[in-house]
């Protein structure tokens, strides 16, 4: 028993810095999903809340869409039926499109709340000004909302940290996908999805711990 | 002229500091601002609100029913009138927050445009003060006020913060200048709002019931600006149910009743023989039975 709690430890010893370096790839899938679901997300929560019925037709059947089909169905659109009508990405860029796009219906939905939950008379006192409704939304609306918004942005972030693991089944090499394949080859499942698993959660505990921090430094 | 300011600006400072001083003060600069004011009764070019045939309707709620009515340059009109009658609403179609169904409204002679620029710039030219002062709460009170003038008129920073540093302390609050909205009174949010007005130099004040969000020891304070404002010849239209205010400061009452004008007229007139029933009825609910 003794003996084999150690050679476990030397193996995890052995397998950290490959899971780790594979780490990298999983905050790097994270990060650049969450900037690309941002963007298109406020893009997207714009649309909603405009006074033109198009655009926030449009937006809504693209938010409805976007999360009522399975994340990991729109991976497998983007990395194996998008290139069949000519759009061909590596495995990386494809994986950043489905996370981010998929990320932005929600990311556009926590905007629109947010916006939502400002006092009407904030607008109609800037308005009063004169200030156009883009300047009005820009200067007072939307710095308004960072507050209200970094605890379930926050939260999303957080699951789309842990959604990165789908691209494990596109073949992408984060996480998952380099303990799969350390257990290819020992045959040691154990220690290395706990390890992988104790991972993600000091990645998860450490970004709530970012978050918690950011919201007492707004709330200042 | 400028007797006068230094006038006004010790007054409100002395308003705002020693309640005690605001009277003598207030009357200091009354006759200096009807040295050099237009005559009373002086009629300028175009009148500088104007509404002809104003109509709105939400749904099928129909708020304003044919409104009409002008106000003069430096005129101070009341409008007084039962909840839900329609008072925000015709403030609002004063300045295009709400647009009118039908009728038309001018500012200084031009018809409010519909072209969404231009009724950006024509918005500007209209202060408007709300009951719940609105003040934008991720600003400083400088900030605030100097937020039009820098983002709207484009002045530069350094000009627009020394406009609203004197406008601070017109409002008798420059030692707030760096406190934000929730560090403050509501009598001090609400004169900060009025600064933040002022700080376009509006053509015309728009006041919806402000002060009656405020604690009762807290009301003098902003209804002190008021008065200053309307001693130095600023138009003036005020949503109020402060009947005093209405009585002393305004040279004319407008009562509205469902969404019509019942009566208008000098406020010794409305308040002490009002003609017409609603009127009447309002006043009553209003006042101590002893004035009515
Ligand atoms: N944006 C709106 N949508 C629907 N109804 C409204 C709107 N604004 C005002 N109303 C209605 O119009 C009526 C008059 O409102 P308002 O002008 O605020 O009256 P007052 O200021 O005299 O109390 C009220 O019945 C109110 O409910
Ligand atoms: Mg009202």
């Amino acid at each position: 028993m003794k003996e084999s709690m150690v050679s476990a430890a030397v193996f995890i010893q052995n397998i950290l810095p490959t899971l780790l370096r594979a780490s990298g790839v999983t905050v790097k899938l994270t990060a650049f999903s969450i900037i690309l679901g941002i963007a298109i997300g406020t893009a997207v929560a714009l649309m909603r809340i405009s006074r033109s019925k198009v655009l926030s037709g449009v937006a809504t059947a693209y938010v409805t869409v976007l999360r009522g089909t399975p994340l990991m169905v729109q991976i497998l659109i983007v990395y194996f039926a998008l290139p069949q009508i000519g759009l061909r990405m590596d495995k990386f860029s494809s994986a950043v499109i489905a996370l981010g796009i998929n990320a932005s219906a929600y990311i556009a939905e926590i905007i629109r709340a947010a916006i939502e939950s400002i006092d009407p008379g904030q607008m109609e006192a800037a308005r009063s000004l004169g200030m156009s409704y883009g300047l009005a939304m820009r200067r007072i609306i939307i710095p308004q909302t960072y507050r209200r918004l970094l605890p379930p942005l926050g939260n999303e972030f957080i699951a789309l940290l842990k959604d990165t693991s789908l691209i494990a089944f596109i073949g992408g090499e984060e996480l998952t996908r380099a303990g799969q394949h350390i257990i290819s080859a020992t045959f040691r499942p154990w220690p290395v999805y706990i390890t992988v698993a104790a991972i993600y959660l000091c990645m998860t505990a450490l970004f709530s711990f970012v978050v918690q921090f950011g919201e007492r430094k707004l709330l200042q | 002229m400028s007797a006068m300011i230094i006038n006004a600006r010790t007054s409100n400072n002395h308003g705002m500091v020693a309640g005690t001083s605001v009277i003598s003060h207030a009357v200091n600069v009354n006759t200096n601002y009807l040295s050099q004011a237009p005559q009373p009764g002086s009629r300028p070019e175009a009148p500088m609100v104007e509404l002809k045939g104003v109509c709105k309707r939400f749904g099928s709620l129909q708020v304003l029913k044919n409104i009409s009515l002008s106000v003069d340059k430096g005129e101070v009109v009341s409008i007084i009138g039962p909840s839900g009658s329609g008072k925000s609403t015709l403030l609002r179609c004063v300045n295009y927050l709400e647009k009118p169904d039908s009728g038309t409204v001018s500012i200084a002679g031009n018809p409010v445009p519909e072209d969404e620029s231009a009724l950006n710039s024509a918005r500007a030219r209209v202060g408007m003060v709300f009951q719940h002062f609105n003040l934008f709460p991720h600003m400083t009170a400088l900030e605030n006020i100097m937020e039009g003038p820098v983002q709207v008129k484009r002045i530069p920073k350094s000009e627009a913060k020394e406009i609203a540093l004197s406008l601070l302390s017109k409002v008798g609050l420059s030692d707030k200048a760096g406190a934000y909205p929730r560090q403050l009174s509501g009598g001090q949010k609400q004169r900060v709002a009025i600064a933040r007005a002022l700080a376009m130099q509006p053509d015309v004040m728009l006041f919806d019931k402000a002060t009656s969000a405020l604690d009762p020891e807290l009301i003098g304070e902003v209804l002190q600006v008021m008065r200053d404002l309307a001693a130095e010849g600023m138009t003036m239209l005020v949503v109020t149910h402060e009947i005093g205010f209405a009585r002393e400061v305004s040279d004319r009452i407008v009562v509205l009743a469902g969404g019509q004008i019942a009566e208008e007229g000098r406020p010794e007139d409305i308040l002490s023989a009002p003609l017409n029933q609603r009127t009447r009825e309002f006043l009553a609910k209003i006042l101590p039975p002893t004035r009515v």
